[in-house]
C-alpha cells in the first residue's frame, strides 16, 4: 500500500464543510449574526480582567472561605494555615501518617515560600522536584513519580465556585504529579482564587489573545478525589488517581 | 459498526422486563443519579438553573446553525495548537484514520478513556485486528470490555452488572480469587491498568466539547483515567462526533455546570482535562501528536432535518434516561444499539436508519418527562412523534410500524368520532352489552370491576393486551348535562 500521508486522511475540509452546508441548506456565510463573545477586542478583555481582579480584591476573605468550604464539600481535605510553618507541619504530619518513602513535587513559584524540601527530607524522605534535565531524563522522573507516595503541587488558579485547583503547563509542573501518587497536596495561594469558572475563562481567553493565539496544551481542573460508581453505584475513592487530597490554604 | 439490534427491540424489552436483577440495578440508578440531581437543582435555586438551560441551548442551536463556520474555525486553531483535525464521513473512514495512525506510528498499546463515539464506529475490533492491544480504562468500561458486552447506559455503562457478576468476571479473566468487595475490585483495576497507562503509545479519548476559538478538546471524568490517557503516552488522538463544537472558552462554565449536575448530581466532576495541541517544547509530559477525528456518521441526516436537528444539543448527560419510565424497566441493552433511551430512541434512528429502528420511537408514553430534565431543553417527545409519523407515512407500506389491522381500526375510530349520530348508537349498544355481561359471574371483559381488562374480539383484545380501559359510563356527558350535572358529579362513575 503506498504511504498515505496525515493530510489525505479522511475527508478534505472542504468538502466536508459542504456536505455540512447542504444539510443546512444554507450559503457559504459567516454567521449572519456574529456570536458575541468572539467579537471581543483584547482591549475588552483586558477591561472585564480588570474589573475581576478589583471584585477579588474586595472579597478576597469571603472568596477564600468559599473556596474551603466548596473544596471540603468537593472531597478535599482542607487546611488553612496562617503561615508557610503551619502549612509545613501540616505537611510532616501528613507523611507520617501516610507512611511513605518518597515524595515527588513540581518547580511552582510557591516552593520558594514553603521550605517543603528541608522540612520533608529532614524526616528521611526522598524529595525529588519534577524537572526535567539532562541528569533527569522523562523515563526517570516518570519512574520516580510512579514509586512516590505523594505528590506535591500549587495551584494556577484555585476556583471558589467549585472548590476545584487549576494547573496550567509550565516546565517543571507535570500532570502526573498530581494524578499518579495515592495522596496529593495542592498548595494555595490568596492571589491564586477566584471567584468562578466564567472569571477563569474570561483570563485564560485574555492571555490566550495576549499570547498571539497560544493557550499552552492543557487547562486541568482538580476537583476532589479520584472516584468511581462504576460498580452497583457504590462511591470508591481512588481509582487511577489519588485516594486522598488535601488543599492548604495559605491564609 | 458494532451490531445493529434495533429491530429485535419488542423482544429484547419483554425479556428485560422478567429480568429482576436488572430492575434491581435500575432502581439504584433512578434513586442515586437522580436524586441527587434534584438537589443540586435546589442549591442553584431552580430559577438559576432555568436560566442556564436557556442559555446553554441557545449557544448549541446558534453553533449547530453554523456549524460549518464553527468546524471551519475549530481547523484553523487546532492546526495552529500543532495538532491534525481529521474529518470522517462514516465509520469506516474514522477507523481507516485510527489504522493509519496506529500503522505509521508502530503503536503497539493503546489506552481508552471513555467514549461513546468509539462504541459507535467499532473501533476496538479494528485495532486489533491490527495487532494492537487495547485497554478500556474507565472501570464501568473495563468490565464491559472483559465481559465482550455493550453499555448499557451514558455514564454508567456497567451499570447492569451486580457486584457478583464483576467479581466472577475478575475471577474468570484476570485468574484472580473470587472477592466481592467492591473497594477490592476497584483496586484490581487500578494495578492491571497502571501499568498501561504507562506504557501504552497511544491514548484515545472522546471529547465532551471542542472548543472552536482555542482547538481545544475538553473531557471531564471522575477516576482520572482520561488524564492519564491524555497525557502519558507519545499520540493522543481524541474521537467525536462533528456536533460537539463550542464557540469559545466563556462558553464552557455553562456546560461544566449543567452536565456533571445532570448527569450524576455531582457539582463538578473530579477531574476536568482540557488539552490543545500536542506538548509544547517546555512541557514536563504530553503526547507528541495530537490528532482530533470529527464524524458525521448519520449526523448530518439530523441536521438536514429541521425537525430532528435539535436531537444535536444533546451533551449525553444521561439525565433522561435516569429518569425515564421505559428505561427504568428495560434498561439500555434492549434499545439494540450505542444509544439508550429517549434521546437514544431518537437518535439511534437517525444513525442507523428508521426501518431498522423504528420501534425505538414507540418506546415512550410521552410523558414529557425526558423534556422536563434536559439540561438544553430538547424537546425529546414532540421527536418521537416525528418519527412515529415519518414511519406510519412511510411510502414504502412494508417499513410502516402498524400492523394492517391497527390502520383498520384507526380507520373504524375516525368514523366513528367523526358522526355524532353514530358514537351515541356505539355508546349505547356497547353500555347494553356492558350490562349483560355484568349478569355473567366472573365476567371475562371487566371481571366485574369497573376496568375494562379484555375486550371483546380479537381486533380490540390486542389493545388491551397492555392496557385496562375505563368501562363506559351509566350516563353519557351529553346525558348528564341534560339533567343538571353539577348537582351529580357521582353519576359519571357509577356502573
Amino acid at each position: 500500500m503506498p504511504a498515505m500521508s496525515d493530510q489525505s486522511l479522511g475527508v478534505p475540509k472542504d468538502e466536508f464543510l459542504r456536505f455540512v452546508r447542504e444539510a443546512l441548506g444554507r450559503e457559504d456565510v459567516p454567521p449572519a449574526q456574529p456570536y458575541p463573545r468572539l467579537t471581543d477586542s483584547t482591549t475588552d478583555l483586558e477591561q472585564q480582567a480588570l474589573e475581576i481582579r478589583q471584585k477579588i480584591q474586595q472579597n478576597l476573605p469571603a472568596l477564600l472561605d468559599k473556596l474551603a468550604d466548596m473544596a471540603q464539600k468537593g472531597g478535599w481535605n482542607v487546611f488553612r494555615a496562617a503561615g508557610a510553618e503551619e502549612a509545613v507541619g501540616y505537611l510532616q504530619d501528613l507523611a507520617r501518617k501516610s507512611d511513605l518513602s518518597a515524595v515527588v513535587r513540581s518547580a511552582q513559584g510557591v516552593f520558594d515560600q514553603v521550605p517543603v524540601d528541608a522540612a520533608l527530607t529532614s524526616m528521611g524522605l526522598k524529595v525529588t522536584t519534577v524537572l526535567r534535565d539532562e541528569a533527569n531524563p522523562r523515563e526517570s522522573l516518570r519512574e520516580e513519580i510512579r514509586r512516590s507516595g505523594m505528590g506535591i503541587t500549587g495551584a494556577d488558579f484555585a476556583l471558589a465556585e467549585t472548590g476545584s485547583v487549576i494547573v496550567l503547563p509550565r516546565k517543571g509542573l507535570s500532570r502526573l504529579v498530581s494524578v499518579v501518587p495515592p495522596v496529593h497536596v495542592a498548595l494555595v495561594r490568596p492571589e491564586d482564587v477566584l471567584e468562578s469558572m466564567d472569571d477563569l475563562f474570561l483570563l485564560r481567553r485574555l492571555e490566550y489573545h495576549q499570547q498571539g493565539g497560544e493557550m499552552g496544551s492543557y487547562l486541568n481542573f482538580i476537583t476532589g478525589p479520584s472516584r468511581t460508581a462504576d460498580i452497583e453505584m457504590t462511591i470508591v475513592e481512588g481509582v487511577h488517581g489519588p485516594k486522598e487530597v488535601h488543599m492548604i490554604i495559605l491564609g | 459498526m458494532p451490531e445493529i439490534k434495533t429491530s429485535d427491540f419488542s423482544a429484547a424489552s419483554t425479556k428485560a422486563i422478567a429480568d429482576p436483577k436488572l430492575r434491581r440495578a435500575l432502581d439504584r440508578v433512578a434513586s442515586g443519579f437522580h436524586v441527587a440531581r434534584l438537589q443540586r437543582i435546589e442549591e442553584a435555586t431552580p430559577q438559576v438553573w432555568d436560566g442556564w438551560k436557556t442559555q446553554a441551548r441557545e449557544i448549541k442551536a446558534h453553533t449547530i446553525e453554523h456549524l460549518d463556520y464553527y468546524l471551519d474555525l475549530l481547523y484553523k486553531n487546532v492546526t495552529a495548537a500543532g495538532g491534525q483535525l481529521h474529518f470522517a464521513n462514516d465509520a469506516k473512514q474514522a477507523n481507516d484514520i485510527v489504522s493509519h495512525i496506529v500503522r505509521t506510528r508502530n503503536i503497539k498499546i493503546a489506552t481508552k478513556s471513555k467514549s461513546m463515539v468509539s462504541e459507535e464506529l467499532g473501533l476496538n475490533p479494528v485495532l486489533e485486528s491490527l495487532g494492537v492491544e487495547v485497554w478500556e480504562t474507565d472501570l464501568g468500561e473495563y468490565i464491559i470490555q472483559l465481559a465482550e458486552e455493550t453499555p448499557s447506559h451514558l455514564v454508567a455503562p456497567a451499570l447492569h452488572k451486580s457486584k457478583e457478576d464483576v467479581a466472577e468476571l475478575f475471577t474468570e479473566k484476570l485468574g484472580i480469587p473470587y472477592d466481592e468487595d467492591i473497594y477490592h475490585m476497584a483496586a484490581t483495576a487500578r494495578t492491571v491498568l497502571r501499568d498501561k497507562f504507562m506504557q501504552a503509545d497511544l491514548g484515545i479519548s472522546g471529547a465532551n466539547f471542542v472548543v472552536a476559538e482555542t482547538g481545544t478538546l475538553v473531557i471531564i471524568t471522575n477516576e482520572g483515567n482520561g488524564r492519564l490517557c491524555t497525557s502519558a503516552p507519545r499520540v493522543h488522538i481524541g474521537i467525536t462526533g462533528m456536533e460537539k463544537v463550542i464557540p469559545s472558552m466563556q462558553d464552557l462554565s455553562i456546560f461544566l455546570r449543567l452536565l456533571p449536575q445532570s448527569a450524576t448530581g455531582q457539582r463538578i466532576t473530579s477531574y476536568v482535562s482540557m488539552t490543545t495541541g500536542p506538548r509544547r517544547s517546555d512541557d514536563e509530559d504530553g503526547p507528541e501528536e495530537f490528532h482530533l477525528i470529527l464524524v458525521d456518521n448519520g449526523r448530518s441526516r439530523m441536521l438536514a432535518d429541521p425537525a430532528l436537528r435539535e436531537a444535536l444539543y444533546c451533551i449525553r448527560c444521561g439525565a433522561c434516561l435516569n429518569i425515564c419510565p421505559v428505561y427504568a424497566r428495560i434498561g439500555g441493552h434492549a434499545y439494540g444499539w450505542v444509544y439508550p433511551g429517549p434521546i437514544g430512541a431518537v437518535v439511534s434512528p437517525m444513525l442507523v436508519g428508521l426501518p431498522q429502528a423504528k420501534e425505538l420511537p414507540q418506546a415512550s408514553s410521552l410523558c414529557g418527562a425526558c423534556r422536563e430534565v434536559c439540561p438544553v431543553n430538547i424537546d425529546i417527545p414532540r421527536m418521537l412523534l416525528d418519527l412515529r409519523k415519518k414511519t406510519a407515512e412511510s411510502p414504502d407500506r412494508a417499513q410502516r410500524s402498524a400492523p394492517k389491522s391497527e390502520r383498520m381500526m384507526a380507520r373504524l375510530y375516525a368514523k366513528l368520532m367523526s358522526s355524532p349520530r353514530l358514537l351515541h348508537w356505539a355508546v349505547r349498544s356497547g353500555r347494553t352489552l356492558q350490562r349483560l355481561e355484568h349478569l355473567v359471574p366472573f365476567s371475562p371483559v371487566t371481571k366485574g370491576g369497573k376496568w375494562i381488562k379484555k375486550a371483546p374480539l380479537p381486533l380490540l383484545s390486542r389493545w388491551t393486551r397492555s392496557r385496562d380501559l375505563p368501562v363506559l359510563p351509566n350516563k353519557t356527558f351529553h346525558e348528564l348535562w341534560d339533567q343538571g350535572i353539577a348537582d351529580r358529579p357521582s353519576d359519571a362513575r357509577d356502573v
